[in-house]
């Protein structure tokens, strides 16, 4: 009986591959499928569509109104995103497991990093697909309200041109200002997504059991959000108007419409305690440390479990 | 003592059956529940020890019901194949914990015995999340011997286990079915069913496919030829008798001698003898070569 | 009431980066309240403002949840209620044992913390101590009763509480006058309302109705938690 090794041909691959982009891209669509439960059966689906679903309320309800009723007044554009935080907050707090901890629970990174993706292009793919994932979530709702706006306002500048109409037809935003105050809106979307989705998925990170990630994370925001607001509740009676503005910073929703405030002249009456002037800058530069530095922790989270 | 029924059980998720109308007994002594992955094996041990409720049909123990009376724990124990035990707890409080569940009356005698006998004492310090697999499912092991039940369910219970500490399982239950256990572990791997089992239950695609000692089992597969291997002093003769003989169907000559088809097989067997004296061969050596469990196995399976 | 129980499930609560979690909580409202006294802002006004906006609509429920959802969802998902479930001891027994558990943890980290922080801000003699810490057990009671039978049921446990506790508690119950009888946040409430003087806590629904909204609730989530556990479907076993 001899012994040989026997040709069954396996062949190594040397044919075209596929650039390196390729490989962040797919596990950029990956992530973001994920996170709306796509590719993974309906229980999957019901929280983030029903939270899509609640997101849009306000929005219908307002081109409702400016159809049927004819008024001008709308639901905050700029401000769409802070007004309804809960639910962008238990979006947050249910997805960012199911982003950034799933794979450190089942100990399946190094089967990535065994591969030519790094934690670099690791995290860069889950970064982008859960800020893109905030960015519907309030993008989607703000754009149908600017449609709707678009569509509607013909008719309601008929309706203030009738004599006895309860508002001015120079009272209507023009088509210039809204789509202004809709396109701010959308960069302070893509501000609120960067900021609270390099900082979720830090925190998840670091929990892999499911169930306490998503705790860990609304207990940071349900925890700094009522911290600050007793704190400028107190400020405010004092008169320590300053004060109570720089506070903003320390909890996420508030800075990132303080920076709407400061710098995109964003409607300073929907928080309690708008910034100081001329912060502006000061506050988005805190919101690209707070990125910084949570990517970063990330980064070195994904490297110390595919190592 | 000890007798668990299963009744015409089924058990179905929405339109995929997963055990479909299974009936039977398990007494003393080892028993393997033989089949492919899939078969449906895992599904009726847990159906078995309490964790599914059969879609129609009934289990018992000695004749009171499983599901659904939590009394009978007294009597089993279950070693399940996925469920890992607590990660924080060391093997020694483990072990404790349980048999300070099961009300034991002297909790930490049970729980020193139990992990001697799964020789886990070295290791019963430190805490069970940095067990090895082999280790996890020996403490598992010991958490159902601990109350001394008298039926024991493995379910998959050799799953990561080095030649040595396998070997030492495998004692284990001979000894305990030795006591008149009665003792049923499930397996896909033929050669620790073969070594094992005194009784073999088969079960492929939820159905249950035989039942009994495997030898028996071949023998009743009549519609199946026989194959013998024969060694003899001169192979082409003999090769020639039996080919006139008639009661083969298929004879071939190998550089190991011959490989005999015999349809009929007690005919066979009285005939060769004589064939051979006849044809003045001397016999060397008559083997059944397709006896083993994995042809019995895979002829069930392909059927 | 059993002991190995009670042992097994304060042992996985308490362990490592769980509990620092646990501990967070109450230390921030304990600093923030030490924090007022120390600067002299701890008015009624704004010491029954605090123990309400944070020790009450925050620091209770998202403890409860904690609390309530792990002593007896992580073992469900992992499987080792396998190992509890296989003893001869009655379902009511377990879910009962670690209902206590969990009253017990909120007890130690919502309920003093509550009752010290008021101390710190108000004095201890102040009835608005026992007011809160009376209001806050009672909360922490069914919130911990709700969340177990939840966690029983469904996977989610966790983000279902959050969505009660958020959503419907915050933004549906505040406005809507008709449910504030639907809000376990308002039954707690109302009995502060009750136990205090001070004019700055007035909630406006009945302590009775509170109570007895309560005690209903407790039974039925209980009932459902040991009912959905004998027939509990291991999702590993399928």
């Amino acid at each position: 009986m001899s012994t040989a090794i026997h040709d069954i041909g396996y062949r190594h691959y040397d044919g075209p591959r596929q650039k390196h982009g390729q490989t962040v891209r797919a596990l950029y669509v990956h992530n973001l499928r994920t996170l709306f439960g796509l590719g993974r059966g309906g229980k999957a689906k019901v929280i983030p569509f029903a939270l899509l679903a609640m997101m849009m309320l306000p929005a219908l309800g307002d081109i409702a109104i400016k159809a049927v009723v004819k008024q001008p007044d709308s639901f905050p554009m700029q401000g769409y995103g802070y007004i309804l935080n809960p639910l962008i907050a238990i979006f947050l707090a249910a997805q960012a497991p199911v982003a950034a901890s799933r794979e450190i629970r089942y100990r399946t990174v190094p089967l990535y990093f065994s591969r030519p993706v790094g934690p670099r292009d690791f995290v860069a793919a889950k970064f982008g697909a859960f800020t893109t994932a905030l960015l519907l979530l309030t993008a989607l709702p703000m754009t149908v309200m600017h449609i709707g706006f678009l569509l509607t306002r013909q008719g309601i500048v008929e309706a203030a041109s009738q004599p006895g109409a309860f508002r001015d037809v120079s009272e209507i935003p023009t088509v210039m200002e809204a789509t202004r105050e809709w396109a701010f809106g959308l960069i302070g979307a893509l501000l609120l997504a960067l900021v609270l989705s390099s900082f979720a998925l830090l925190v998840a990170a670091y929990m892999p059991r499911r169930g306490f990630g998503i705790a860990a994370v609304i207990a940071l925001y349900l925890v700094s959000n009522a911290v600050v607001g007793i704190a400028q509740g107190i400020a405010l009676t004092r008169s320590a108007y300053d004060l109570a503005g720089w506070l903003n910073l320390f909890t996420p929703f508030n800075l990132v419409y303080g920076t709407q405030v400061a710098l995109f002249k964003a409607d300073g009456g929907v928080i309690a305690a708008p910034p100081p002037s001329g912060t502006g800058i000061f506050f988005l530069l805190f919101c690209v440390i707070i990125v910084a530095g949570s990517l970063a922790a990330l980064h070195a989270r994904f490297r110390k479990a595919g190592a | 003592m000890g007798v668990i029924t299963v009744e015409n059980v089924s058990r179905w998720y929405g339109n995929v059956v997963a055990v479909n109308g299974i009936s039977m007994t398990i007494g003393p002594g080892v028993t393997g529940l033989l089949g492919p992955n899939g078969a449906g094996k895992s599904t009726l041990i847990h159906m078995m020890g309490g964790f599914l409720e059969p879609s129609a049909g009934a289990l018992k123990i000695d004749g009171q019901d499983i599901w659904g009376h939590p009394e009978v724990y007294r009597h089993i124990g279950l070693v399940p194949e996925r469920e890992s035990a607590y990660d924080f707890l060391t093997g020694e409080q483990f072990i404790l914990a349980m048999a300070r569940l099961h009300k034991l009356p002297d909790p930490r005698g049970a729980a020193r015995r139990a992990i001697g006998l799964v020789e886990m004492d070295y290791a019963a310090q430190r805490q069970i999340g940095t067990y090895s697999k082999g280790m996890k499912q020996r403490i598992k092991m010991a958490s159902a011997l601990v109350h001394d039940p008298a039926v024991l369910l493995l379910d998959e219970p050799f799953n990561g286990m080095d030649p040595r500490q396998r070997l030492q399982l495998m004692d284990l239950i001979r000894g305990m079915a030795e006591q008149g256990r009665t003792i049923l572990f499930s397996s896909h791997i033929l050669e620790e069913v073969e070594r094992l089992a005194t009784h073999i239950e088969v079960v492929v695609a939820g159905r249950h496919a035989a039942s009994g000692d495997f030898r028996e089992i071949r023998r009743l597969m009549t519609d199946r030829a026989h194959v013998f291997s024969l060694r003899s002093s001169d192979d082409r003769a003999l090769a020639a008798a039996v080919i006139a003989d008639g009661s083969a169907t298929a004879v071939r000559v190998t550089d190991q001698g011959l490989e005999v088809e015999a349809g009929d097989f007690a005919r066979f067997t009285r005939l060769l003898p004589r064939l051979a004296k006849e044809s003045g061969v001397r016999l060397r050596e008559v083997s059944p070569s397709d006896e083993s469990l994995e042809s019995v196995f895979s002829y069930l399976v392909e059927k | 009431m059993n002991s190995t129980i009670a042992s097994l499930t304060l042992r996985g609560m308490l362990g490592r980066r769980r509990a620092v979690l646990l501990f967070l909580l109450p230390a921030v409202l304990l600093g923030l309240s030490v924090v007022l006294a120390a600067t002299g802002y701890d008015t009624l006004s704004t010491s029954t403002g605090v123990l309400h906006a944070f020790g009450i609509v925050v620091l209770l429920p998202l403890l409860a949840l904690i609390v309530g959802t792990g002593v007896i969802g992580p073992e469900i998902d992992e499987g080792q209620i396998m190992y509890v479930l296989t003893k001869p001891i009655s379902r009511a027994s377990v879910v009962l044992t670690k209902f206590a558990c969990a009253v017990g943890l909120v007890v130690v980290f919502a309920v003093v913390p509550v009752w010290a922080a008021s101390a710190i801000m108000v004095g201890p003699e102040s009835d608005v101590s026992w007011a809160f810490a009376v209001g806050a057990l009672q909360g922490g009671v069914v919130y911990a009763a709700v969340f177990l039978a939840l966690a029983v049921v469904s996977r989610n446990a966790v983000t279902i509480g959050l969505i009660y506790a958020l959503v419907w508690e915050s933004m549906i119950g505040g406005f809507v006058a008709g449910s504030r009888n639907l809000s376990i946040q308002s039954w707690a409430l109302s009995s502060v309302d009750a136990l205090t003087s001070a004019t700055t806590v007035n909630i406006g629904s009945s302590a009775t109705t509170g109570l007895i909204l309560t005690a209903i609730t407790v039974t039925a989530a209980l009932t459902l938690a040991i009912t959905k556990l004998r027939t509990l479907t291991l999702a590993t076993a399928d």
